[in-house]
């Protein structure tokens, strides 16, 4: 069967991919191959000379691979976190109830905020937990101190925000479970565990690799914590890509071309990665099916 | 089913199941297109881009006058905005009858948000209230009007001779034109807890030498209660640069030689990069993520002995309201190092008053700015706390009024700006030239890579620009 549709019907949505990615898109290649700066946008052709000094940056370069690790952690965590919190609401009933509202506190709290409370938590002097470290024999312990801990803050701190995301969406996907599955493995014998990974995990596969990818994406755009909390450090530490980007075009040089070709090379590498899971999906539902 | 699109009385069908290969003839031409497109696209927006901006004051604008009804909208650093609010804005309405409207920005996006007020067009703002590093970056953003004549026709009426000459070419002067007058002095001394250096019987330092023995004392010997030193560390050139700079001062260093070339792999530079890698584990924790607010606070409530720090905290430190330390702290210059025994101070941060290029009431905004730097609002500001603001002018350095304010501070204040303080890159680009050198200087103090290492890299990043 097939349906005709008019031309001008798609014009609204042409008008809207003409306006809100081709133009902003183009701006972005634009500037990329453009000497441009803050204050003087587009000033000459520069060819590849953006990229180069993209590539060269102590601060972007490395921010590439640190940012594709945190990315990955966060969305392990929060993907396997969140379906466990998931699975252990749903025992409790149907009802997402007030624990469940609870754990979405984090999800709907505006981030800054978020970074200036886990900064007044963590302030080694007069924080909150200063006087649990002297407590324990660590007076005067900063865990945003080192490279490694500071990192390990930032992580944590974003696997508390976004793991009820997670939480939420495998919530509902563990509703779509229908009970007399559920009955018939346990008529069967069936223990919790492969009662879980013979009938729930088939049917909630598909959501769980969907919450994969939009956590992926999520960790990769980490931005506003590092700006409150670290500001990039200690060294470069917590400098990831998209603070990275930010330092080159808005702070310091404000060489918006070399930002421009960042942000592409940064796109590019998200992508990439996120092509990496969609095809691990896709092979992974694929397997199952058959 | 499949979807069918009317083209023109032509159509084409797409299947619903497609299969394609992930790197097809097809897409290998779109990428082409898309590049090749992006090639033309470039010198064409090129050609259509920006242009500079550049405007001067007429020499006959005034200095002073009646503004009736006239509201100058001002952009200012944001630990300014006390002193245009609360002191400036209600003397200005006295004084002219006009209004003024402040919006604050932090201090690290004050530049970038003048820059893109006339850049964007949006042209919101009459007066900016500059940080003077960024000078450069400004005048070539076409963002500062050109007050050369004007301040020329008026050099008596401004009183450009009672500006103190420590600062004012570098606050306002760039290739032989002026674009603003000095309105905050920052400069950096050594302030003590006196209680604190009492308590454990210490002197105040003179040398860095000595900063380190009291500050190793004091954090042993207080276990935990109290720290010695307070290391402004935070990555960025407001902060770890002033303690860099402070550092290097006194070890007798510069950051440019006398033929311009940079020299941050001097022996000075390395003593003073070395010096805060090695005051580190002594000092309250951790430096690298100390900034001003931390910083300040933990000096005013009495957890730090040792602070070089700007010279207004003289003020803060005073105010019983905001502070436990009041008259028990002290103040001395910057210590010496190495072969150095001169105390030198550098021009840490600091502002003037410019006009936007996209200023809508431009003689309102010259006349509150010959005003807002005159010595007697100089001295008001001064001398309020928590206003942000040190004296420009050499009448308010030398006024008893001030010296009452700010105390025991005034004699190191009264050094270090009337003596010759470094002066910091300000030509376009230098932003980036002094958030270069942070960065190295926080991954040595991090422990990334040695302070050679560090001050290497930004001699090179330095070489490039500067050479």
């Amino acid at each position: 069967m097939s349906r005709r549709v008019p031309l001008w019907l798609a014009l609204p949505a042409v008008a809207g991919l003409l306006l809100f990615l081709v133009y902003p898109t183009g701006y972005l290649i634009a500037l990329a191959i453009t000497h441009s700066s803050l204050a003087h946008p587009l000033r000459s052709f520069s060819g590849a000379a953006n990229f180069s000094s993209a590539l060269s940056s102590a601060a972007f370069v490395p921010s590439l691979a640190r940012s594709t690790v945190f990315a990955v952690l966060a969305t392990v965590a929060t993907t396997s976190l969140g379906l466990t919190l998931a699975v252990l609401l749903r025992a409790r009933g149907t009802k997402f109830g007030v624990v469940g509202a609870l754990l979405l506190l984090p999800l709907v709290t505006a981030p800054v905020l978020i970074g200036v409370a886990w900064k007044l938590l963590l302030a080694p002097v007069g924080g909150g937990f200063a006087e649990a470290f002297w407590a324990i024999g660590v007076g005067g312990f900063n865990p945003l101190g080192s490279g490694v801990g500071a990192f390990l803050v930032i992580l944590l701190i974003h696997v508390w925000q976004w793991t009820p995301f997670a939480v939420l969406i495998s919530f509902a996907a563990l509703g779509v479970v229908r009970p007399e599955l559920l009955e018939s493995a346990r008529i069967d014998g069936a223990g919790t565990w492969r009662t879980f990974t013979t009938v729930v995990w088939p049917a909630i596969a598909p959501t769980q690799w969907a919450v994969a990818v939009l956590e992926l994406v999520i960790g990769y755009k980490v931005f506003d914590l590092i700006v409150v909390i670290t500001a990039g450090g200690p060294g470069f530490a917590t400098t990831l890509s998209p603070y990275a980007i930010y330092q080159t075009g808005l702070r310091g040089s404000f060489d918006m071309g070399t930002a421009a070709a960042q942000t592409l090379i940064f796109a590019a590498v998200v992508g990439a990665v996120a092509t990496i899971v969609t095809a691990t999906r896709a092979r992974a539902l694929k397997a199952e099916g058959s | 089913m499949s979807f069918y699109l009317a083209l023109g009385g032509r159509g084409f069908i797409a299947s619903e199941v497609v299969t394609t290969s992930p790197f097809s003839r097809r897409r290998a031409l779109q990428l082409i297109g898309l590049a090749g497109g992006a090639a033309v696209l470039g010198p064409v927006l090129a050609a259509c881009g920006s242009s500079d901006g550049a405007r001067a004051l007429a020499g006959n604008a005034p200095v002073s006058g009646r503004f009736d009804g006239v509201t100058l909208k001002l952009l200012v650093n944001q630990p300014h905005v006390t002193s245009f609010r609360d002191v400036l804005a209600p003397a200005w309405k006295a004084a002219s009858g006009g209004d003024l409207d402040v919006t604050a920005a932090p201090y690290d996006q004050l530049t970038s948000k003048q820059i893109l007020d006339v850049q964007s067009g949006t042209g919101e703002f009459d007066v900016f209230d500059y940080f003077y590093f960024g000078l450069g970056d400004l005048v070539d953003a076409g963002a500062l009007t050109d007050l050369t004549a004007w301040i020329d026709t008026n050099k008596d009426k401004i009183d450009v001779a009672g500006f103190l000459p420590s600062i004012y070419d570098p606050y306002t002067l760039l290739g032989g034109k002026r674009y603003g007058l000095p309105y905050d002095g920052d400069v950096h001394i050594l302030f003590y807890n006196a209680e604190l250096l009492d308590r454990y019987k210490v002197e105040p330092p003179k040398t860095w030498d000595e900063y380190d023995a009291v500050s190793a004392k004091i954090t042993t010997d207080a276990k935990g209660s109290a720290y010695g030193a307070i290391v402004s560390g935070q990555q960025v050139p407001m902060i770890l640069g002033c303690s860099f700079i402070n550092r290097l001062t006194g070890y007798g260093g510069e950051l440019v030689d006398a033929n311009g070339k940079p020299a941050l792999t001097s022996d000075a530079a390395i003593a003073a990069a070395n010096h805060l890698v090695a005051v580190a584990p002594s000092a309250l924790p951790t430096p690298l993520q100390i900034g001003f607010d931390q910083a300040n606070q933990a000096f005013l409530s009495g957890q730090g002995a040792l602070l070089d720090t700007w010279t207004d905290m003289a003020l803060r430190a005073e105010d019983p309201t905001a502070s436990k330390i009041a008259g028990r702290w002290g103040a001395v210059s910057l210590p010496v190092g190495g072969t150095n025994k001169t105390p030198r101070t550098a021009l840490d941060a600091g502002f003037g008053l410019g006009i936007s290029t996209a200023a809508k009431n431009p003689d309102a905004a010259a006349a509150f700015v010959a005003w807002a730097t005159a010595a007697a609002q100089n001295l008001s500001v001064s001398s309020t706390a928590g206003a942000g603001i040190d004296p420009v002018r050499g009448a308010v350095l030398g006024a008893d009024g001030y010296a009452k304010v700010v105390t025991k501070a005034i004699g190191p204040i009264r050094e270090g700006l009337g003596g010759r303080p470094l002066v910091w890159p300000k030509e376009a680009g230098a932003p980036k030239l002094l958030q270069d050198l942070v960065d190295q200087l926080a991954l040595a103090i991090a422990g990334s890579q040695t302070v050679e290492q560090s001050l290497g890299n930004a001699q090179s990043s330095w070489e490039k620009s500067l050479t």
